[in-house]
């Protein structure tokens, strides 16, 4: 039998022979592997996901059409797209204004994309439903209330062209009564609301050039300028209002730093022609703000977790190495060096690491998964680096905790060892 | 020239006069027994002579080489080569069987052998036995698993401390026996012990009090009590 | 005598005693570090999303019904609505004024620019100082509500320091339009007066607001002819995330029965205070800007579940940990009960004597880590928000009983596995 044969029986003897005290040990390392995996991958996960949950705040990022007389449709808004990584975007509505007369009275139409807008602005309150059909229409809370209408009601909207096309003229007050505005869709509204201004002041001739029934599946609250509006589909108004398929205004959500936003604003402006890019600051430097914050939390949090955790193996490792004095004075009176004592207890050790390292890495993978998919409802991404990073950190501190007290216990001499207790 | 010679050594802790100038001579193939009460300075002349403890004057003379001024790195190395060393409380790993536990002096010394393991533990009478881990072996069983241990790598001297201290009579006959059985190949014995009966059946028996041999015995019916014991041993 | 042997343990068994107190001590350090952090993040990320600005809007009554989108045609100004500026101050007198953070009124009007542009001329408050009832100081305005606007020419308007009445800060488009700078004046004309304005600042602010001129409140008033009126109120408050309480009383606080109103009206809901503040100023309308609110409430909530997970994991971690070390030193241990047993000690006199040793090293141990983790909590709170970590007292038993629990947890399963071993088998041989 060589040597090294009987140095691996020796170690699988003491690890298999004396399963309750390893078990102690391993558990002690698995637990610290397991905080250790689970931790930086939430760590490294954290961003993502809670940049995810800041899209909440809405669209980051708007495209308007490039110059005053510009107008855009679909077609520059796919080209847009093809600039931004799909998985980073969580939703694009696209808004066209005009002016519509409900009941009479002149309103600002949106015609948008539903689910669009439900992705863009989950911040939307609905009593009742999103539109879902032809026909549908949402009423902001301001104009329910103005109108006296509730969901299930029905109305008809009309729309007369000249009304509705004013000449580019400068900005009215209109928009004084604005308190809340996030996004640039106020120069197109701006125009729009003139226009309804001057059909106000134009007077009682109004001819709709054409009409719609249309009913009401909710009211919109955002406690912001949205519930100045009506909401209907893109077709239904390019319906209405015949033909144009112009858009004024796209809303972007998208789930990237600030840093990379700018990336792909400009991008967009020196490929696309038709549409300028425009980051909503409010929300992007916000974001960044609190989300440098939040990693920095995560960050500290995990790094004193951690070195605790560490002591704590390293002291559980400690006593159970300290527990074998005996038995290292025994080995030193049949004769082993100070050298191969070290060896086989640090074989122990490293191996005790390992194994424990790979059990903590993948518990602290599922606990991370866990995690995730409790508060984030996603799955968390596997960091493949982390596996043998967990296993070389429990390896290692597995190893240090062993090395001080057989070095210490090999420095003694083995009679008072093996005379006391 | 003697196996082990201690010349004129002391050993001071203090105040306290462990050992106290004392010489003694062991030649080759003899079995000595130092006898005497606690705390006569019998575990620091074996610790002396086990190479775990090094005299605060004087010189050891060891297969003539002087151990007393070795460093602790040689002194392991000759402990490890030349003496076999016998515990009271047998001292096993306890998580390895009676055979592993004989092939680890193996494995310090040189290179582990099971055969020839087994054969030292067929010597002491443990053949069925050795797959056994310690706790599953009685007291007697576990010291002669220790004594196969000292005996494996052929040492020069075989140096047992209180060998029978925590056997009953049976098991200590057994263990006094092979002991005869190591004395009748030329072994060479050097057994400390408090016990009258231990003492006896050696060849020579060294009396140490306060520090000091007070008394030496050569014990004359020492070879007619050799043949009927063995004899029964092997029954 | 039982204290004699205590005693004795301890003295004899020191650098055993002090790795488990150590061990201890890092477990209970973790437990109230993380334990602190957890209870305080949820006002700490709070205070950090007050830079998305106000998440309540107070309009007047009339307006906020009938939508003043087409009554603002100019002349008819008289008949618009106003909030009064004298009562601005009360804000900060309602339940929940400590958790006011910032607010700032607003007036708006439309000015004549020289070359012929018109633009929305806002009176704000920048950092305005505010000396409240109830004897607190208060420094308040945009510069906080809008964080995220970028100065891209000049300074934020200091309103303490600037002695000139007439001092504004205009959008980057005007600016870029008019060809104006920080430094350079502008002439504004209203129906009512007119001013040359003093820019000390441009802003950028990624929005329409990039159109408009803020400029102090009574100049805005003076040139509006609105002496002591305001347009609307923005207010930044910590709220605590929407429950189904707090969104049954959003739609009417009528309809709560008795104790369901005091518990909302109690709790920082956005829509209790939007409801104070209502209760406060005069004919006005306060409604929660739902993209800040809800976002808030989401982002909250997450973060703080997160650390509750995090919190559990490391107290598992811990847990785990210290009740392992015990349960080994006190296997350990074997040949001492071993021999109390022989000597005729009964079961419970020995599991008397372990226990009080390792639960005493426990508290020893959790009190030092107490202290240390308590400091970990403070790097942690100074590091990532520049702030203390809040001590909550409710820490303190729960540590206590964690580590006691851990401990017993810890030693109790071995003792009783060591007392059923014989005597005699402990003591010859393992």
């Amino acid at each position: 039998m060589t040597k090294q044969k009987m140095f691996l029986r020796m170690i699988t003897a003491s690890l298999v022979r004396r399963r309750s005290r390893m078990l102690v040990a391993l558990l002690a390392i698995a637990v610290g592997a397991t905080i250790l995996s689970g931790l930086v991958t939430i760590y490294y996960d954290v961003p993502r996901q809670m940049g995810a949950e800041f899209r909440n705040y809405g669209a980051n990022m708007i495209l308007v059409p490039s110059g005053n007389d510009a107008a855009f449709n679909m077609d520059a808004v796919e080209e847009t797209l093809g600039y931004i990584k799909p998985d980073q975007l969580v939703g694009v509505a696209p808004y066209r204004y005009e002016t519509v007369r409900i009941h009479e009275q002149p309103i600002v139409a949106a015609g948008t994309d539903m689910e669009g807008a439900k992705a863009t602005s989950p911040y939307w309150h609905i009593n009742g439903a999103w539109p879902d059909a032809a026909g549908d229409i949402l009423l902001g809370q301001k104009v329910a209330d103005q109108l006296g209408l509730k969901p299930g009601d029905t109305l008809t909207v009309s729309y007369a062209a000249e009304e509705a096309e004013p000449a580019a003229e400068p900005k009215t007050d209109a928009q004084a009564g604005e308190t809340n505005r996030l996004d640039a869709a106020s120069q197109a509204e701006g125009q729009e609301e003139s226009g309804a201004d001057e059909a106000q002041t134009t007077g009682e001739d109004y001819v709709p050039d054409a009409s719609l029934d249309m009913m009401v599946t909710g009211i919109l609250e955002t406690g912001g300028s949205e519930e100045e509006y009506v909401y209907l589909s893109m077709e239904d108004l390019n319906g209405l209002t015949g033909g144009s398929d112009k858009l004024d205004v796209v809303e972007l959500s998208v789930s990237a730093d600030q840093s990379e936003l700018k990336q792909y604003g400009s991008d967009i402006e020196n490929n696309v022609d038709d549409v300028t890019p425009r980051l909503v600051k409010r929300v992007t430097e916000s974001e960044s703000t609190v989300l440098t914050k939040l990693q920095a939390l995560v960050f500290l949090v995990t790094a004193v977790v951690l070195v605790l955790t560490m002591i704590c193996v390293a002291t559980t490792m400690t006593a159970a190495v300290t527990e074998r004095r005996k038995e290292i004075g025994l080995r030193k009176a049949l004769g082993a060096s100070n050298r191969s004592i070290i060896g086989e207890f640090m074989g122990e050790g490293l191996l005790l690491g390992g194994v424990g390292g790979l059990i903590g890495a993948g518990l602290g993978f599922a606990f991370a998964q866990a995690v995730s998919m409790k508060v984030f409802n996603s799955s968390i991404t596997f960091q493949p680096l982390l596996l043998p990073v967990t296993i070389v950190v429990s390896v290692l501190v597995a190893g240090c905790a062993c090395l001080l007290p057989v070095k210490s216990a090999t420095e003694v001499d083995p009679a008072v060892v093996l005379k006391g207790e | 020239m003697s196996l082990l010679e201690l010349k004129s050594i002391s050993k001071i802790y203090g105040d306290l006069h462990a050992l106290d100038n004392v010489s003694l001579k062991v030649e080759k193939g003899e079995w000595v027994a130092i006898m005497g009460p606690s705390g006569s300075g019998k575990s620091t002349m074996m610790n002396i002579i086990g190479c775990m403890d090094k005299p605060t004057s004087g010189q050891v003379l060891l297969d003539g080489v002087d151990i007393s001024k070795e460093s602790d790195r040689n002194l392991t190395a000759i402990r490890r080569d030349k003496i076999g060393l016998i515990f009271q409380q047998f001292h096993l790993v306890n998580y390895l069987t009676a055979l592993e536990n004989v092939m680890v002096a193996q494995y310090y010394h040189s290179v582990p052998d099971e055969a020839e393991a087994m054969e030292a533990l067929r010597r002491v009478g443990l053949a069925d036995r050795a797959k056994h881990l310690p706790s599953q072996l009685s007291g007697g069983e576990q010291q002669r698993v220790c004594i196969a241990r000292a005996l494996i790598n052929y040492p020069e001297l075989i140096l047992a401390d209180e060998p029978t201290g925590n056997l009953d009579e049976a098991n200590e006959n057994i263990v006094l026996e092979i002991f005869r059985q190591l004395h009748a190949e030329g072994t060479t014995l050097v057994v400390v012990t408090h016990d009258p009966e231990v003492g006896e059946v050696a060849q020579r028996t060294v009396v140490l009090e306060y520090g000091k041999i007070t008394r030496e015995i050569h014990n004359e019916s020492f070879e007619a009590k050799t043949a009927p014991a063995l004899a029964e041993a092997r029954n | 005598m039982f204290f004699r042997m205590i005693r004795g343990a301890f003295v004899r068994q020191k650098g055993k005693m002090l790795m488990i107190a150590l061990t201890i001590a890092l477990g209970a350090s973790l437990a109230t570090a993380m334990l602190n952090v957890m209870l305080d993040v949820g006002d700490k990320i709070n205070q950090e999303l007050k830079t998305y600005g106000a998440n309540i809007t107070v309009v007047p009554k009339s307006s906020s019904v009938l939508n003043n989108l087409y009554e603002v045609e100019g002349g008819e100004e008289a008949q618009e609505a106003f909030l009064r500026e004298d009562e601005l101050g009360k804000i900060k007198t309602i339940f929940w004024a400590f958790n006011i953070v910032d607010f700032a009124p607003f007036i708006d009007t439309t000015a004549d620019l020289d070359s012929g542009e018109e633009v929305r001329l806002v009176g704000t408050w920048f950092n305005h100082h505010l000396d409240l009832p109830t004897g607190e100081m208060l420094d308040t305005g945009v510069a906080n509500l809008r964080t995220w606007w970028d100065i891209s020419d000049g300074v934020w308007l200091d309103e303490q320091a600037e002695s000139d009445p007439n001092a504004a800060m205009i959008g980057a488009m005007v600016a870029r339009r008019e060809g104006v700078g920080a430094g350079d004046t502008l002439h504004v004309k209203t129906r009512y007066g007119e001013a040359d304005l003093k820019v000390v600042g441009v802003f950028d602010a990624g929005s329409d607001e990039d159109e408009e001129i803020y400029a102090p409140m009574d100049l805005v008033q003076a040139l509006s002819d609105t002496d002591g009126y305001l347009t609307s109120i923005e207010v930044s408050a910590l709220t605590t995330p929407d429950n189904e309480l707090a969104i049954k009383a959003a739609k009417d606080p009528s309809a709560l029965s008795v104790s369901q109103y005091e518990t909302w009206y109690c709790t920082a809901y956005v829509s209790s205070i939007c409801y104070q503040i209502q209760e406060v100023i005069t004919d006005s309308v306060a409604s929660p800007v739902r993209q800040v609110a809800d976002s808030e409430g989401a982002i909250l909530e997450k973060t703080e579940f997160l650390m509750v997970l995090i919190t559990i994991l490391s107290l598992v971690g811990s847990g785990l940990g210290i009740c392992n070390l015990v349960t080994a030193s006190v296997m350990e241990r074997s040949n001492e009960i071993g021999l109390l047993k022989a000597i005729g000690a009964k079961d419970s006199a020995i599991s008397g004597i372990v226990l009080t040793e390792i639960v005493l090293t426990g508290i020893v141990g959790a009190v030092i880590g107490y202290f240390v983790g308590f400091g970990f909590a403070q790097i942690i709170g100074h590091t990532v928000f520049g702030s203390s970590i809040e001590m909550k007292a409710m820490v303190i038993p729960i540590v206590a009983m964690l580590t006691v629990a851990v401990t017993l947890a810890g030693s109790i399963p071995a003792i009783r596995m060591l007392l059923r071993l014989r005597p005699a088998e402990v003591l010859h041989g393992r």
